[in-house]
């Protein structure tokens, strides 16, 4: 009998092997592996596998870390699938050579029975992938043509082992808080999409539809020619807060704001096949944002208003007053006034001020006794209460000085109520004092009669009509009434 | 109480017909007085777009006009685009300065509030060309 010779046997196998030393230097191959690889055996002998080889990226540390745990433990260690682009000869015209691998790594003892080398079963898979691959790659069902694999028992064990890892990436993707699509080809079709896209879109049907022409709603925004230009040109595109509107077909459009981000899937050539679509819907965000600016602007806009305002009843508080300590007195008391009514509207977050609460308020430092008020209960919107507090406080110190709060016995009346005329309401108020001393028209139009004839008929378009009666003043006022009166803004 | 100013301008406000609309009680009062100070003419003070109208109808036209942006709610350009039909100056008043107006009317004179004599005269004096 013949003795066997081993060098033979492993020149003869005709599935890819070679061998490795503890540093990763070649020791050997065999004419099936020196032909996948498309190298020299005088090229390969000595010299280290990753200068060979060269790979910086994560399939590179993969295979490094193959070898390491062979080292380390002295057991087999297996690569189930691992992408490793090769460089082609000069001969062959140079460039990578995009392929697909599984490696089987088995210890070799050496004298000491301490691990010498490394022997690599290597097999190029990459017929097999291609075979069922597209641009879901981490999602691919694995094609039942394994049976091509050589080691049978390993390949199954590397299936379910794929398979695993596949159906743990596409569960991560599917239940991933952001939205997530893989889109193939330049009509982008839909090849993978999660749950948050899809509940996104009004929960539509999705993978298999292609964009461009599927999703009209959403073709016909920006994203489009984004995604065109990412699958043209392999460059990534992202965005913030990009206004999106979704026509979902179980409700009326709704706009929204998203974070996206575009990046090209590559083949095995570097030519882009599909597009990776990641999203965030910020709506809630940016909406708050945005009521935060309008906040601020109105917040602003009232601060130079109230200032605006201070600042008149300065200048016209000067002018009008006989002594500094009158003018003092009175510019105090109006500014409180304003103060009031800011106060009372602040009580309902500035949605408007009861006027029984507005009367009371500028009447109560004369004694509650003194003032009768009657009327049903009167909402008046926020610029119609801060005027008709300024009105009041101007009636009710005009009393003071000269009506009927400014003896021991005189007492005003004021009732109101509500009439409707062509097209809405007026709110009818009258304020009538007795028992003052007898008092005749003023000489001259001061402050007070000039602000409750702008205020009333001016700014809230009503009419007055001040009469001054032996007995004391009556006012009687009518302003247009809706719900609230008018000039809500200003 | 008359405020101190440059001299030239004001003699040229003299008898300045201004047309103002200004909705807000008191602000209205103070700036009818500080023209009447300057010595101008005021035709309103106008709180409403509708007022406005009436009166810009039945008034000579005005030599220059101050407007509130913002009038009961509403946006004052209807009435500044009569103005400007009539080849009236404008200066606009409001309490968000200049990026409180409309694109088209940039360009025109604003005061912000809250405003001093002096801005109404400075303000008054670019529209004119005083």
């Amino acid at each position: 009998m013949t003795d066997l010779n081993f060098h033979v046997l492993f020149d003869a196998l005709p599935s890819p092997y070679m061998v490795l030393d503890t540093e990763l230097r070649f020791v050997a191959a065999n004419p099936a592996y020196l032909a996948v690889t498309k190298r020299r055996l005088e090229d390969l002998l000595g010299r280290y596998l990753f200068d060979m080889f060269p790979d910086p990226g994560e399939n590179g540390r993969r295979l490094a870390a193959s070898f390491r745990r062979v080292l380390d433990t002295g057991q087999p260690d297996t690569l189930a699938y691992l992408p490793y682009a090769i460089a082609l000869p000069e001969a062959e015209g140079g460039g990578l050579s995009y392929r697909y691998w599984t490696c089987a790594h088995t210890p070799l003892p050496g004298p000491n029975g301490k691990t010498a080398f490394i022997l690599q079963n290597t097999v190029d898979v990459t017929d097999i992938v291609r075979s069922g691959e597209d641009a879901t790659l981490p999602f691919r069902q694995i094609p039942e043509t394994s049976a091509l694999i050589q080691r049978a028992q390993e390949a199954s064990a590397m299936k379910d082992a794929l398979a695993r890892e596949a159906d743990a990436f596409r569960r991560l993707f599917q239940q991933a808080p952001s939205m997530i699509a893989v889109l193939s080809g330049p009509d982008h079709e839909i090849t993978f999409a999660n749950d948050t896209l899809i509940s996104f879109l009004g929960g539509r049907e999705l993978v298999g539809v292609n964009v461009r022409g599927g999703l009209p709603d959403i073709a016909a925004q920006s994203f489009m020619g984004w995604l065109d230009d990412v699958y043209r040109s392999g460059t990534p595109i992202s965005g913030n807060g990009v206004p999106i509107r979704v026509a979902r077909p179980d409700q009326n459009a709704a706009d929204h704001y998203v974070d996206f981000a575009f990046h090209p899937i590559f083949d095995e050539h570097g030519a882009v096949k599909g597009v990776f679509v990641q999203g965030m819907d910020r709506t809630t965000h940016v909406e708050a944002e945005q009521r935060q600016r309008v906040l601020l602007d109105e917040l602003n806009h009232r601060v130079k208003n109230t200032l605006a305002n201070v600042q008149s009843i300065a200048k016209l508080t000067l002018k009008d007053s006989e002594s500094p300590a009158a003018a003092r007195a009175a510019f105090e008391a109006r500014i409180m006034a304003l103060s009031h009514a800011h106060e009372l509207l602040s009580r309902s977050s500035w949605r408007g001020a009861d006027l029984r609460a507005i009367l009371t308020r500028e009447l109560r430092p004369y004694g509650a006794n003194r003032a009768q008020l009657t009327g049903a209960p009167v909402r008046l919107a926020p610029r119609a209460a801060v005027a008709m507090g300024m009105v009041a406080h101007e009636l009710a110190s005009n009393a003071a000085k000269h009506g009927a709060l400014s003896n021991g016995e005189g007492r005003i009346m004021a009732d109101w109520h509500l009439e409707p005329d062509d097209g809405g309401s007026s709110l009818k108020i009258a304020w009538r004092e007795a028992g003052g001393p007898t008092v005749g028209r003023p000489e001259r139009r001061g402050f007070g009669s000039r602000l409750i004839r702008m205020s009333l008929e001016g700014e809230l378009g009503g009419t007055t009509d001040m009469r001054f009666d032996s007995d004391g003043l009556k006012c009687h006022i009518s302003i247009p009434y809706e719900d609230g009166l008018r000039h809500e803004h200003d | 109480m008359k405020m101190v100013c440059g001299m030239s301008t004001t003699d040229k406000l003299q008898g300045l017909k201004v047309f103002v609309v200004e909705d807000e009680a008191i602000i209205a009062m103070m700036l009818e007085d500080m023209l009447s100070d300057l010595g101008c003419n005021v035709i309103g003070p106008c709180t409403g777009l509708k007022q406005a109208h009436e009166m810009l109808a039945g008034a000579e036209t005005p030599n220059v006009a101050i407007l509130d942006v913002n009038v009961g709610g509403e946006q004052v350009y209807p009435v500044a685009t009569a103005l400007k039909e009539r080849g009236v100056p404008l200066v606009f008043a409001t309490g968000y300065g200049s990026v409180g107006l409309a694109e088209v009317w940039r360009a025109c004179v604003t005061v912000q509030k809250p405003y001093t004599q002096d801005d109404i005269v400075r303000a008054l004096g670019m529209a004119v060309g005083a």
